[in-house]
């Protein structure tokens, strides 16, 4: 188990931090040079967790206005809550496995990350497409823009997040997929419209679920 | 449809297309996968573009495995509307055909969805519908500067307005007699059909202006106009600016303003009888060689008789005198621009400023019954006539050289001649009344 789902075991006489069950306990002495930068950083980084939460609550429901937005702008059946789309692949990602709340924190933290690095390249995608689709909806049009910018900004905060807790992932980065997932927007409009509304609930699935496992590094949320 | 090519629709869009037959059958695309079984299917046409009123016949072929997968329990849907099944019909084991008459503009720009269903109502293709006509010829182009260094230009599209398909409108412009097509490039500057040209327009030579609308079952382009904004023909319309602030408008051979803007009416002191109109030039003239004469008009706050001040000249103020005392006013200014790079032509006279409204003070001078206000003997005089007298002083300072008058001065006078003329009455037995007689006596 990761530092991460116990609090350690205080050294040289410290005490654990009760308030802070979930933010490691450097070890240290009182000649440990680094003591009081460690013990400063502890606050700072709760505030860093609570911040990064908050951003993953609001872009949360901003993915849920552009998913709103989007489906209105395609037209009916799209906004019907008896549509049933296939599920088309998308290259690089896929929807949060059921298996991912059994996951260590981290693990779960990793896996957003990777999904939000993902997400960019393929919300661009499908703003290029809508621009020729829904010309004259510049609300959708910006929202798919600030979708893709958004992502790369809380991704980017939880991968500094799962540095400073001593959990980034050390092995080469991948690179994020190139935006494959246009395959249907070489064939007609239709699929194009469902791949996109497949991204759109994507983002709002990785969204949702980052925001869920953030709120775990939060005091009183459960591991 | 293979990758990179554009389709039938679009290339059709640039060129005025033959209306279609009634049966039309394009090349087979292909088709997402059914979320969950292993059959899938092909819609054809795929994304046609079509007339109001034309038909359309379409098929839904499906492949799987095992193969041979039937076509018996598939149905239709547009826009998430099942259609009635006498509307299908079965061509093979395979395919379901669907024939649609008389079709009605589509529902939104993104096109309208039809969809193949499965007989369990899962999703096996789709295809979209782009319903409309082709663009009618824009019409009533009209143009402005706002400093003889821009145009903006505004239009309407034509006579039917709806297309009911994305129409995209491109403003063109050229120099008459030489020069290349110029696209304007910021849309929707002033509304939605508008286009503005910031930069690097040609004064004393005339442009030819013109806007192409294009759509995906054709394009039309509108009568040019041809414009000098020094010198253009009689024939534009005149458009109301759009924007608030200034512009010149360009109209026959001759320019307006916007009225002026920042106009105040205030109060001068005390005085009952006048007010004060401020207001600011229109700072597209400063750019130009042009001088200005206003106009002020004003009335009364519950009467619709406006009095008109001429040859206000050059100035940027005025004082109004002769009002009632205690009364609201409503006052507007306007400009007429003239001498256009040294030339004497006068322009036209712009709108009308917004309303701005003052009131005089109250009158201090007793009515009838009513108190006195006047001065009583050996004290300062009060009310208009000494504020009168102030003003006067002050100008006669600044004007006359006479830097020794003061109101120190007319005080001292004033109280001289109340002790003065108190003292001749005295002598004379005359009450302040008027009254001839004693002091202490009744009147004889």
């Amino acid at each position: 188990m990761g530092f991460l789902d116990r609090p350690r075991a205080p050294r040289g006489g410290q005490k654990p931090s009760m308030d802070h069950p979930y933010v490691p306990s450097f070890p240290s002495t009182p000649e440990d040079p680094q003591t009081d930068s460690s013990v400063s950083l502890l606050p700072h980084l709760e505030a860093k967790i609570r911040q990064t939460h908050s951003l993953a609550h609001l872009l949360t429901k901003y993915a849920e206005q552009l998913l709103q937005e989007y489906v209105q702008l395609q037209g009916d059946p799209f906004g019907l809550p008896s549509f049933s789309p296939p599920r088309l692949p998308v290259a690089g990602l896929s929807a949060p496995a059921p298996s991912h709340a059994g996951l260590p924190v981290h693990e779960r933290l990793r896996l957003d990350a990777a999904a939000l690095a993902a997400l960019p390249p393929l919300l661009d995608a499908v703003c290029r497409r809508q621009a020729e689709l829904n010309p004259r909806a510049p609300r959708l049009l910006r929202r798919l823009e600030d979708a893709a910018r958004q992502a790369r900004a809380l991704g980017a905060a939880v991968e500094a997040l799962l540095a400073a807790l001593g959990a980034a992932n050390r092995g080469p980065r991948a690179e994020p997929p190139a935006a494959t997932a246009s395959a249907a927007s070489a064939t007609g409009v239709f699929p194009a419209k469902v791949l996109g509304l497949r991204v759109c609930g994507l983002y709002r699935e990785w969204l949702s679920r980052t925001e869920g496992d953030l709120g775990q590094l939060l005091p009183g949320g459960s591991a | 449809m293979p990758a990179g090519r554009r389709g039938p629709a679009a290339q059709s869009a640039r060129r005025p297309p033959p209306l279609l037959p009634l049966l039309l059958l394009l090349c087979v695309l292909g088709a997402p996968r059914a979320g969950s079984g292993a059959h899938t299917a092909v819609i054809s046409p795929q994304d046609p573009t079509l007339l109001i009123g034309s038909s359309l016949l379409a098929t839904c072929s499906v492949h799987g495995d095992p193969p041979g997968a039937t076509a018996e329990g598939l149905y239709w849907t547009l826009n998430g509307r099942r259609l009635p099944p006498e509307l299908s019909r079965v061509l093979n084991a395979s395919t379901l055909a669907l024939a649609l008459a008389n079709l009605n503009g589509s529902r939104q720009r993104s096109g309208d969805n039809l969809v193949c269903h499965a007989r369990d109502g899962s999703i096996l293709a789709g295809s979209c519908l782009y319903v409309g006509l082709p663009p009618e010829k824009p019409v009533n182009i009209s143009c402005w500067s706002k400093n003889m260094k821009d145009l903006t230009c505004r239009w309407t599209p034509g006579a039917h307005g709806e297309t009911f398909l994305h129409t995209n409108y491109s403003l063109k412009y050229k120099l008459r007699w030489y020069g290349q097509d110029n696209t304007c490039e910021e849309y929707h500057t002033v509304g939605p059909h508008s286009c503005h040209i910031p930069k690097d327009l040609a004064l004393f030579t005339p442009y030819e202006i013109w806007v192409e609308a294009t759509n995906r079952l054709g394009s039309a382009r509108s009568d040019v106009l041809t414009l000098d904004i020094l010198d253009v023909g009689s024939h534009l319309p005149l458009p109301s600016p759009a924007t608030p602030g200034l512009s010149l408008l360009v109209r026959g051979k001759v320019v307006t303003t916007d009225p002026p803007p920042d106009v105040h009416v205030s109060r001068v002191g005390g005085l009952e009888d006048q007010l004060s109109v401020r207001w600011v030039s229109p700072p597209a003239l400063k750019d130009f060689l042009f001088q200005a004469k206003y106009q002020i008009r004003y009335r009364v706050e519950d009467s619709v008789d406006w009095k008109v001040v001429d040859d206000v000249s050059n100035q940027t103020s005025c004082r109004l005198a002769g009002l009632k005392p205690g009364t609201v006013y409503f006052v507007q200014v306007r400009c007429n621009p003239f001498g256009i790079y040294g030339s004497k032509k006068a322009g036209i006279w712009s709108e009308w400023s917004h309303p701005t409204a003052a009131s005089t003070p109250r009158s201090e001078r007793p009515g009838p019954g009513g108190g006195a206000c006047e001065p009583r003997g050996g004290e300062p005089s009060s009310g208009p006539v000494r504020r009168e007298l102030k003003q006067f002083l002050g100008w006669l300072k600044k004007h006359a050289y006479c830097s020794n008058l003061s109101f120190r001065l007319y005080d001292q006078w004033r109280a001289w001649m109340q002790k003065s003329h108190k003292t001749r009455n005295q002598d004379e037995g005359i009450l302040p009344s008027g009254r001839r007689g004693t002091a202490r006596g009744p009147a004889r």
